[in-house]
This record gives C-alpha cells, sequence and structure tokens, in this order.
C-alpha cells in the first residue's frame, strides 16, 4: 500500500533545501556588497565559498531527493477538489523548481570555474580546475546565473502560493510534506 | 472544513494556517539570521586590528567590469564597511552574532514547529508557544541591543527588528489562542 505523504527522508530533504537555497539568495545579496578582495581585504573569501560549498551540496541532495520520490511514490491525494490548471501548474512549478536548482547551481560553479579562484568544497576537497581564468566566460556564465536564480524564485513564489492556498483550505495537501 | 480529507484526522484550520505561515516565515529567517551571523562573524574577523588604518581599496579594472561597479562604488564598498564597523560599540558584533544563532536555530525550530501544527501533534502547540516567545525575545534583545546604538546601526536593523517582533507576536497570540479555542472545546 501506497504510503499518504512523502516518506520522512523526503520531507527532511525537501525543507532543507528550503532553508538552503533561501539562505543563498539573502546571503548572496549582503556578500556582492563586500569590498573586492585583496591582499589586506579579505572579506569575501569565506562567504564566497561558504556559498559554493552549499550551491555543491544541493546539487547531491537534489539527486537524492529525487531518487527518494521516485522510489516511494506517495498515493495521490484521496478527497482532492484541484482543478486540472491547477494540478497542472504544480507539476509545472516542480519540474521547473528542479531544472532550475539545477541550473543554478551549474551556471554558479561554471563562472566560479573561470575566475582565479580555486574551488574546496567544504574546505576539504580541492575541485580540479575545468578551465583557464577567464573574464568573459565567468561573466556569461554569472549572467545565466543571476537569471536562472531570478526565475528559480519565481516558480517558488508559485509553489509557496499553492501551499498556502491548500494550508487555508485545510485539504490535507500540504500535510503530504510535512510528516514528521 | 477542519478535519483533513486524506485521513480524516482533526485538524484545525487555526493550526493549518498558522503551521504554514510560521514554516514560510521560518524558511526565510533561517536565511536571515543566518546571514546575519555570518556577517558579524566575517566582519569582526576581517577588520583591521584597533589602531590600524583600514587598507585602500583594490579596484583592478576587470574585476569592475565583472562586478559591474565603477571605481568610487568600488571605493564606497570598503568605506561602507569601515563605517558599519565604527558605528558598532565595543562587544555589539560578538553579542549580535550570538542573538543571530540563536536566533537561527529557533528560526529553523519554527520549520519543524510548523509541521507540527499542519500534523496537529499533541505537543504542537505548546511547542509553537514556546519557540514564537523564544523568537520574540530574540527580537527584543535585538531591539534592546541596536536602540543603544547610534544612528548608523539602528537605520540599518530597528525597522526590521520591529517588523518581525510584530510578526513573532502575532504568531505567539495565534498560537495562545488556538490551544485556549481548543481546550474549551474539549471540556
Amino acid at each position: 500500500m501506497q504510503r499518504e505523504g512523502f516518506n520522512r527522508t523526503s520531507v527532511i530533504l525537501h525543507w532543507l533545501l528550503a532553508v538552503s537555497i533561501f539562505f543563498l539568495f539573502i546571503s548572496s545579496w549582503w556578500m556582492m556588497g563586500l569590498p573586492l578582495p585583496s591582499e589586506e581585504l579579505q572579506f569575501r573569501p569565506f562567504p564566497f565559498q561558504l556559498h559554493k560549498n552549499i550551491g555543491l551540496t544541493l546539487v547531491v541532495l537534489l539527486l537524492v531527493l529525487l531518487y527518494m520520490r521516485f522510489k516511494y511514490r506517495p498515493a495521490p491525494p484521496a478527497q482532492s477538489d484541484m482543478k486540472p490548471w491547477m494540478h497542472n501548474l504544480a507539476i509545472l512549478a516542480h519540474i521547473a523548481i528542479y531544472l532550475l536548482i539545477f541550473a543554478v547551481c551549474i551556471t554558479g560553479y561554471l563562472s566560479s570555474a573561470h575566475t582565479r579562484w580555486d574551488t574546496v568544497v567544504w574546505w576539504a576537497v580541492e575541485l580540479p580546475r575545468i578551465a583557464a581564468p577567464n573574464e568573459e566566460m565567468n561573466e556569461f556564465w554569472g549572467e545565466l546565473h543571476t537569471y536562472t536564480a531570478w526565475a528559480l524564485l519565481a516558480f517558488i513564489a508559485v509553489h509557496v502560493s499553492g501551499a498556502i492556498y491548500h494550508s487555508f483550505r485545510n485539504d490535507g495537501i500540504v500535510r503530504r510534506m510535512m510528516r514528521w | 472544513m477542519e478535519s483533513d480529507g486524506q485521513n480524516k484526522k482533526y485538524v484545525p484550520n487555526w493550526a493549518s494556517i498558522l503551521g504554514v505561515v510560521a514554516i514560510m516565515l521560518g524558511v526565510f529567517l533561517t536565511g536571515l539570521h543566518g546571514t546575519e551571523a555570518m556577517k558579524q562573524s566575517v566582519i569582526a574577523t576581517h577588520m583591521p586590528a584597533e589602531g590600524q588604518p583600514m587598507p585602500e581599496a583594490d579596484c583592478p579594472e576587470g574585476e569592475l567590469a565583472e562586478e559591474g561597479i565603477t571605481v568610487a562604488e568600488c571605493e564606497f564598498l570598503v568605506d561602507r564597511v569601515e563605517g558599519f564597523a565604527m558605528a558598532m560599540p565595543d562587544g555589539f558584533a560578538g553579542n549580535f552574532m550570538w542573538l543571530a544563532v540563536i536566533g537561527t536555530i529557533l528560526a529553523f525550530a519554527s520549520v519543524v514547529i510548523g509541521g507540527a501544527l499542519v500534523n496537529y501533534t499533541s505537543w504542537a502547540s505548546s511547542a509553537a508557544i514556546a519557540v514564537f516567545a523564544g523568537l520574540a525575545l530574540v527580537d527584543i534583545l535585538q531591539f534592546m541591543m541596536v536602540v543603544g546604538t547610534g544612528p548608523v546601526v539602528r537605520e540599518m536593523y530597528l525597522w526590521n527588528i520591529l517588523l518581525w517582533l510584530i510578526i513573532h507576536s502575532m504568531l505567539l497570540v495565534g498560537a495562545l489562542a488556538g490551544r485556549h479555542t481548543e481546550a474549551e472545546k474539549s471540556q
């Protein structure tokens, strides 16, 4: 018998992803306002490396979440009165969010890979360089990183609006992703 | 409708709504407090030692184009950090950072508590009251710290903190009212 909601691992991963994504958004706006780095001005390296660490970890967490979601599919909501367009919008938002999380993380990594800064994941594992420093490529991937991040935020807004709609209707849909 | 259409479990509307609001705000606030903790730590750690001058801004042309800023803006980034550090009284950064760390933990707890409210577990409303009260207390302590500083820090933080204090007070009152209602129903 299929369970009614998502399994606990999926629930925990979902909320870890949510908190991490919002932390990355908020902290990135702040860290871009820090002084440009020099030998004496070292405000940027820690927050930038932390940003990269969390971003790269998100890719792994998302892959695990997708695996769990496909392996342990919950039963469809028993008495959902969702209109077809709402259901389609929800599916579209989910797919877009998953794709955009990958896109944001990958474009961020590619942008960083074209700078003179190395990537040492969680200050422990140095990733091999995949490209020489190149300002044009760094800007290109950096811009894509920004645009995909804004698109992700827009789809998250749709996703959150749907969650709030269902919580006000108290129809049990939201509870599927909140089984502690 | 007060029951779950999916498994017929009784969940009052107030708990469903309060739970999701707590989760949404909790996710957002975890990011905000986490960033604040990092901000205080990074600035305190990388400022020059007392009595030492602030290093000059390094603004190579390539980096300016990449960041989309002018030389004047690049220099301002250094002045801004220096001004912020100067405006903080002694001990402010450390205490504010610890409050932000506690705030981060409580904000994440409000995500968990929100889930418990949506599922309406037996301990959800009591835990929600404790967590919302804790978050409001962090806001009050931050407010008291910031009020005692100068105009630069006050301008930067005061309204944000006041807004969160109002939000957490509302969540706290909502949880108290919900628990009171359920207690009356069960009598």
